[in-house]
């Protein structure tokens, strides 16, 4: 330890790197901790920091992660490990041009790109969703925290409307027997159509509502073993770094819609338990939709986003050309954040010009 | 007496289970060589001093007071002779001082008219006799009085609150404050305060975890009809006045304003055993019981320490050599740490913390299970374990990034605003009548929304210059809390 230290050390003292001294310290500051002290009130400071919040995301993402490997081969590390170059290539060369550190939003990013793409998606097309999705859906809004719309959302519309046929045609069976995709490296059987496209299709569903919560039946690779996604919501949830707001409106918006529009149009609204088991609903509403960056910050602000969120999945899903609708509607949503926001506190802090007059007008 | 048991949803944290909380053991001080004085100390102004050096003063003797402004007054602390009179700076303000050579005996020189019988005083003989002892300086609005004590007079006060919670980090136990008769004693207290104050309603608040102290109280004040016993969860920063008034009695608050201005008086419990000591023991405002927090000390002991020791006197016998501490008096979260060594414990003292400096990195410290790391969130595993060694230093934990939103400052903050929203505000300078709007005067300094920030900004410190900005323009708390409430004694706090 004590070498890797001195190196660093050296590190920074290099004339010719000066520039690239975010990256120095991030390597540092990730391996070490920081030696910072208060310098007044309060004199102590809470555990809790970037790191660890990312971190936690990314913990609760594991099952996911492991699921996708299960379910589809070791090409799902490929996918992610192209994810988090190209993701960290930008988020560095962003940080070395602006001069401050490289922020740890990207652990999250990068891992969550990948889980909501098709298992057999080319690495390209990867690399640039990604690209893009960084690029124009954080630093060019100013980077971390300044963002209005979740970055790999951006990167993911982005891809399925350029490449809509690597996005929407090609959908695999999963691994399903033994040691799973642990033994293989991608898919082979094709399979017609995702659960979803069923529904929309008419056609009656091969899976029971238990294969859908184990993830045997095809979608995006860390998007079908819903068992997982509900324990790592929850372990989110528990440990606060989630609120628990949105993805209880979300989901149970979704319910109450698809129950009732289930009774007047069986037809084109299928019901609660499959829409709540299928697509990238659960990842979407744990995962996606709670970014605290790109949602409102304001508590009864949560619980609005969380049921138009609810509202416009159902809308998109029943009556759109699309199939699912769980990434428009939190991109849309996202879009009317600072909508909500600015309305709700309106109407909790009033004008305080107002309240005086009407102070002085009764004395 | 009628016992309450409340809740406190609006924020606040609680801290507990610290490494180096005082344990209940008291220890007398024995009498330094020389004490520093500090001509101001608790509530009020600076006092005349009425000593000339090479005078040989008593323990117990007045050495300053100031009739005609709202103050109370100061004694020497040490029988002894007067060295010299000096300015220090004692609580970041310049005051002076009378440093005083100790001749080394112990005994002090009671309060003329005190008596065991209190009730047979008058009120007027128990206003003095408070005056007299110095105890009225007490605490934030100090102890209204016939003499000028307080911004009020003792007929205007409505309510008045006796709190014993514990919320900070490191707070004095109250088992050792009320030790045997002490508790008895305590209950006096209250009495005699009745008699001054006898228009108020009175409150007692303490820890609800506390069972033992609650069924103690109820045994001795079961006959009182003009108190009440509300039983709080022990969560910062129930203990300031601002959090403590609306808390009990559904009142609004005046942000900026002592609590004194809307007739009440919060009092903490060492005060009201001092008011028994001044008025049955005839015994002035000399000592104090300190408690010594944090992980420097070599024994978190508690020290009956005399008005005016020199924090040296008490590091010189109990800090841990070899390594570096900072010190700070009361509280961790809001007062500014002890610059100098030679600085006075003074009146208001009640726990000094001795807070490990570190500077020290930590490998990997985002991955450690953290189990003595204390964290609003639950993100380790010392929120799933009941450990009562949580490690606190001076290390921020981590990196100064990017807002993010998450949330925690909001969920915290005992007054309800939003203050990542403010504090952005203030950061960009938009300093209109929105950022006043959403609150900003509202924030009372608590420090906690820095304490939880995930992205280590220093929240409650930005929102502070806000504030400072705006008053300079002339929006200040006179123009924006002020006009919404009747406030009393408003013209003598303003001239403090």
């Amino acid at each position: 330890m004590k070498k890797i230290h001195n190196l660093f050390d050296k590190l920074y003292k290099i004339e010719s790197l000066k520039k690239f001294k975010p990256v120095i310290q991030a390597a540092d500051f990730f391996l070490f901790g920081t030696e910072e002290t208060t310098t007044s009130a309060p004199h102590i400071s809470d555990n809790m920091d970037i790191k660890r919040y990312m971190i936690m995301v990314v913990i609760a993402l594991l099952p996911s992660t492991f699921a996708s490997i299960y379910y589809y081969g070791w090409r799902a590390v490929a996918i992610i490990l192209v994810s988090y170059i190209v993701g960290g290539i930008v988020e560095v060369t962003f940080a070395v041009i602006r001069g401050h550190d490289v922020e740890e939003g990207f652990l999250v990013t990068g891992l969550i790109f990948p889980l909501v793409l098709p298992p057999t998606i080319p690495l390209w097309i990867v690399g640039v969703g990604i690209f893009f999705g960084t690029f124009f859906g954080k630093e060019v809004f100013g980077g971390t925290g300044k963002n209005t719309f979740n970055p790999a959302l951006v990167g993911r519309i982005f891809i399925t409307i350029a490449f809509p046929v690597f996005m929407s045609a090609n959908w695999y069976e999963p691994f399903t027997s033994g040691l799973g995709g642990f033994l293989h490296y991608a898919p082979d059987v094709v399979t017609s159509a995702t659960p979803l496209a069923s529904i929309k299709a008419g056609v009656e569903l091969p899976y029971s509502y238990i294969d859908l919560f184990l993830g045997k039946a095809p979608g995006s690779m860390g998007e079908t073993f819903r068992l997982g996604i509900i324990i790592g919501g929850l372990f989110l949830i528990a440990t606060k770094i989630v609120n628990w707001r949105i993805p209880v409106a979300y989901l149970g918006s979704v319910f109450v819609l698809s129950s009732l529009g289930n009774i007047v149009m069986p037809e084109t609204i299928a019901s609660p338990g499959l829409q709540l088991l299928s697509g990238g609903l659960l990842f979407g509403a744990f995962f996606m939709a709670t970014d605290p960056v790109s949602s409102p910050f304001t508590k009864i602000g949560k619980w609005i986003y969380g049921i138009c969120l609810g509202l416009f999945t159902i809308l998109i899903r029943s009556f759109s050309g699309y199939t699912e609708g769980v990434m428009f509607s939190i991109i849309l949503m996202n879009g009317f954040t600072p909508l909500i926001d600015s309305i709700i506190l309106q109407i909790k802090y009033k004008p305080i010009k107002k309240r005086s007059e009407a102070v002085l007008n009764e004395r | 007496m009628k016992v309450n048991y409340k809740k406190f949803s609006t924020g606040g944290y609680e801290f507990k289970d610290f490494k180096g909380n005082p344990i209940n053991k008291v220890i007398d001080m024995e009498i330094p060589q020389t004490l520093t004085i500090p001509l101001k100390q608790g509530f009020g102004g600076e006092v005349s001093v009425i000593v000339k050096p090479g005078e040989y003063v008593k323990a117990g003797q007045i050495i300053g007071i100031d009739k005609n402004a709202i103050s109370s007054p100061v004694h020497s602390s040490i029988n002894g002779i007067v060295e010299e009179i000096k300015t220090i700076k004692h609580l970041n303000k310049e005051v002076n001082a009378v440093v005083i050579k100790s001749d080394g005996t112990k005994e002090w020189q009671p309060l003329e008219g005190h008596s065991r019988e209190w009730n047979k005083l008058s009120t007027e003989q128990i206003q003095k006799l408070l005056y007299m002892s110095g105890v009225t300086s007490l605490d934030k609005s100090g102890i209204p009085t016939i003499f000028k004590s307080s911004v009020i007079s003792p007929e205007q006060v409505e309510n008045v609150i006796v709190y014993g919670i514990g919320t900070e980090p490191f707070n004095i136990s109250l088992s050792v404050l009320l030790q045997d008769e002490r508790k008895s004693q305590f209950v006096t207290g209250l009495k005699i305060l009745k008699k001054v104050m006898s228009n108020a309603k009175f409150y007692l608040a303490v820890n609800k975890k506390n069972s033992k102290l609650i069924q103690e109280l109820n045994n001795l004040l079961f006959d009182v009809d003009w108190i009440e016993l509300y039983a709080l969860p022990p969560k910062y920063p129930l203990e300031l006045d601002e959090v403590l008034i609306p808390t009990i009695l559904g009142k609004k608050y005046p942000y900026g304003y002592l609590a004194a201005n809307i007739g009440v008086i919060a009092l903490s419990m060492q005060t009201v055993t001092q008011v028994y000591d001044a008025v049955v023991q005839g015994k002035p405002l000399i000592e104090r019981t300190v408690a010594l927090g944090g992980t420097g000390w070599k024994e978190n002991v508690h020290m009956k320490v005399r008005v005016g020791t020199s924090i040296e006197d008490i590091t010189s016998l109990y800090l841990k050599e070899h390594e570096s501490y900072r010190l700070i008096l009361n509280s961790m979260l809001t007062n500014k740490s002890l610059t100098s060594k030679s600085l006075p414990m003074d009146r208001t003292s009640s726990v000094l913390i001795a807070l490990k400096e570190n500077k020290e990195r930590e490998v990997f410290s985002w991955l450690r299970a953290g189990k003595n790391k204390d964290s609003y969130s639950n993100a380790f595993l010392c929120s799933l374990m009941k450990v009562s060694n949580k490690s606190c230093d001076t290390n921020i934990h981590g990196e100064y990034r990017s807002c993010i939103s998450c949330g925690f400052c909001e969920d915290v903050c005992p007054v309800d605003i939003i203050p990542h929203l403010i504090q952005k505000y203030v950061k960009k300078n938009m300093l209109d009548e929105e950022v006043i709007d959403y609150g900003i005067f509202n924030c009372i300094g608590c420090n906690l929304c820095s304490y939880v920030c995930t992205s280590k900004i220093d929240v409650a410190k930005d929102i502070r210059e806000g504030q400072e900005k705006l008053t300079k323009d002339e929006c200040g708390r006179d123009t924006i809390v002020e006009p919404y409430f009747d406030l009393i004694g408003l013209k003598e706090f303003k001239n403090l």
